[in-house]
């Protein structure tokens, strides 16, 4: 049987596919080079072993069907499953031509196959993949969006031909064109999610233009995400507010992905996570730190009860004397109006004066929301001085400045940025006077320690901080006072934090006082 | 009008001018002083009638003042004025040997009545 096909043996050694030709009990005949190469079986091995057995061969249909297919149109094409030599198993694309008996012999049946064993892995996995991915996009705790922008593209493209090159520009200054490209974006997928956040029974619901999502004031974070795309950014995410299909605004956070595959066929994928509960979680964080800040005013005020008592009453008991002395000069026979006209004017400046101390002490006091402005840093320094003017007096404290002049204004809030400075000197001067120290000095020193930053220092000649309290410095609750309740230099770092600065204890100063210094950022004159 | 010289001292200069000016209205002489040191270095101890100062003050106190002015011999009569309501420091000054002692802010007939003491003493 062999010598039958030797001719053509050695072309078929040649082809690549696998051939090879059995008779209908399943007998191998004939087996080319390739069928060696796909299954390890030598020719001298596969000659005249029943083929289904020698490769444990497997349909993926029934036998009978493909055997009555072959012989009612003598071909047959399927997917087989074989085992090689190895004991792998491999997918199989084989074509089956049954050759009817005729003079040369009984009828054979010629099989021609090749290996699709890594073609069927590849799309296994695909298949895999795309039901992962839909399974995610399904069930993902974020609302997820397929939207169509093809329409915005079109768009952006004719602003490009009309020679707009600044397109975060043009739409800033065009609001209308930018509601337009969100009108004309269209919705062609969501997940469960976004039913569920947006308000929507039916999918069918959120299909159409995102229009009514996108509050006027969010247009731009939108124009923004467009231009990110068209600048190949991979992604755009932005804070904003989002709106529900009954109307109802809430905070969230916008993620947009542009895989260049999706870009080229218009569509990007949206991610919207509801974040109105850190939102509210925030504010309420601010103003705790607020009413913390506004307690610790007020308790170092209480501090100064005495002393501030003591301030206000100096031009009250001053404009009480003088108006007494004016009384008298106005008493006399020949009244001295000279006089009395002194006294008058001077009594006119002590009112502003004690006006002014009331003043400084009720905004100490004040529980007003923080309000930021540029602060010249010299001014805010001395007044806080000023403040504590007479208890230092009373307590016989010496103070050096060394402000400068030139320094930028900061962004900041007068009364907290004060209350630090006041916070500050206050633990100098309780902590010299707690140690009794003969000699209290405190030196405040102001300067720009880099182009953008400046720093303010005081430092004190009292007994310095213990080695192993500077850790612990700063922490809510630390303390060395004998009354204190230790949330002053908490609240000074959160302060200072809040500024953009940064405020800490240096080692001994020159003298072994305490040194404390911050830096708050000066404000770009833009 | 007296001629006689009333010396005030007093670190508030508010207070020491409207001081000033009411011991005028009463008709005397009067002359300020910012610190007991001033008022030590001015020469003016002797010419003075009678003194009111400040208890208070950066320096010297007032009540030291009027211990050196005992050391020295000084008859020079003291007021002494105070914004603090220290029972203690009511006794320190009193004991130190002040004619009066007057709790800010004070009426002037109250003033009036401690100099025409310090005066007649």
């Amino acid at each position: 049987m062999t010598e039958a096909f030797a001719d053509t043996a050695d072309l078929l050694d040649l082809v690549r596919e696998s051939i090879f030709v059995r008779d209908l009990e399943g007998r191998i005949l004939y087996w080319n080079k390739a069928s060696e190469a796909l299954y390890g079986f030598h020719r001298a091995a596969a000659l005249g072993q029943d083929v289904a057995t020698l490769l444990h061969t497997r349909y993926g249909v029934p036998l009978e069907s493909i055997t009555a297919q072959l012989h009612d149109t003598g071909r047959w094409e399927g997917e087989i499953t074989r085992r090689t030599v190895s004991g792998e198993d491999r997918q199989i694309f084989a074509r089956w031509s049954l050759r009817p008996s005729n003079t040369s012999g009984p009828a054979t049946i010629v099989e021609s196959g090749h290996d699709i064993t890594g073609r069927k892995q590849a799309e296994q996995a695909l298949g895999n993949s795309e039901y992962r991915y839909r399974n995610l996009f399904q069930a993902m705790a974020a609302s997820f969006w397929e939207l169509d922008f093809s329409a915005v593209g079109q768009m952006t493209r004719k602003l490009r031909a009309a020679g707009i090159t600044d397109l975060h520009r043009h739409f800033s200054e065009n609001p209308d064109i930018v509601r337009e490209m969100i009108r004309q974006t269209r919705v062609v997928d969501v997940n469960d999610q976004s039913l569920a956040l947006f308000g929507g029974g039916d999918k069918a619901v959120l299909l159409q233009s995102i229009e009514p999502f996108w509050p006027d004031a969010s247009s731009m974070v939108y124009a923004e995400s467009v231009v990110a795309a068209l600048s190949r950014k991979p992604n755009y995410a932005a804070e904003t507010r989002l709106r529900r299909l009954d109307g109802h605004e809430f905070d969230v956070l916008f993620t947009a992905c542009f895989p260049p595959e999706s870009l080229a066929r218009g569509t990007l994928l949206v991610g919207v996570i509801d974040i109105s509960a850190r939102v509210r979680a925030q504010a309420a964080l601010q103003k705790l730190q607020a009413d913390f800040a506004h307690a610790a005013r007020v308790s170092m005020l209480g501090e100064l009860t005495a002393s501030l008592a003591h301030e206000v009453n100096q031009p009250l008991a001053a404009i009480a004397t003088n108006g007494e002395a004016s009384l008298r000069w106005l008493g006399r026979p020949e009244p001295n109006l000279d006089e009395v006209n002194l006294l008058a004017r001077r009594m006119v400046a002590d009112a502003r004066r004690a006006a002014d101390i009331i003043s400084r002490i009720r905004s100490m006091a004040s529980r007003q929301v923080q309000e930021k402005s540029a602060l010249p840093l010299k001014a805010v320094i001395e007044e806080a001085l000023l403040f504590l003017r007479h208890e230092m007096q009373g307590q016989g404290v010496m103070v050096s400045l060394d402000l400068a002049s030139d320094l930028p204004p900061t962004l900041g809030d007068r009364t907290q940025l004060q209350q630090v400075v006041v916070n500050l000197l206050l633990n100098a001067m309780q902590a010299m006077a707690q140690a009794g120290a003969a000699r209290r000095m405190i030196a405040v020193t102001s300067r720009l320690s880099s182009p953008d930053t400046m720093q303010v220092t005081v430092e004190d000649s009292g007994p310095g901080i213990a080695d192993a309290h500077r850790a612990q410095l700063f922490d809510s609750f630390f303390t060395t006072k004998d009354a204190g309740m230790g949330m002053g230099l908490a609240i000074c770092r959160s302060i200072i934090e809040d500024h953009g600065g940064q405020i800490w204890v240096d080692a001994a100063a020159a003298d072994g006082g305490a040194r404390f210094s911050f830096t708050l950022p000066a404000l770009s004159q833009g | 009008m007296d001629d006689r010289l009333i010396s005030i001292i007093d670190d508030d200069e508010s207070l020491r001018l409207a001081l000033v000016g009411l011991v005028r209205s009463l008709g005397y002489r009067a002359s300020g002083f910012a610190s007991a040191e001033d008022f030590l270095n001015s020469g003016d101890i002797d010419a003075s009638s009678c003194l009111i100062t400040d208890i208070q003050m950066p320096g010297l106190s007032g009540i030291e003042l009027k211990h050196l002015l005992v050391e020295r011999h000084s008859p020079l009569p003291v007021i002494m004025i105070t914004g603090r309501a220290d029972p203690a420091l009511r006794d320190k000054a009193l004991a130190s040997g002040a004619i009066c002692l007057l709790k800010k802010p004070f009426e002037a007939a109250a003033l009036l009545a401690c100099i025409e003491r310090a005066l007649a003493a």
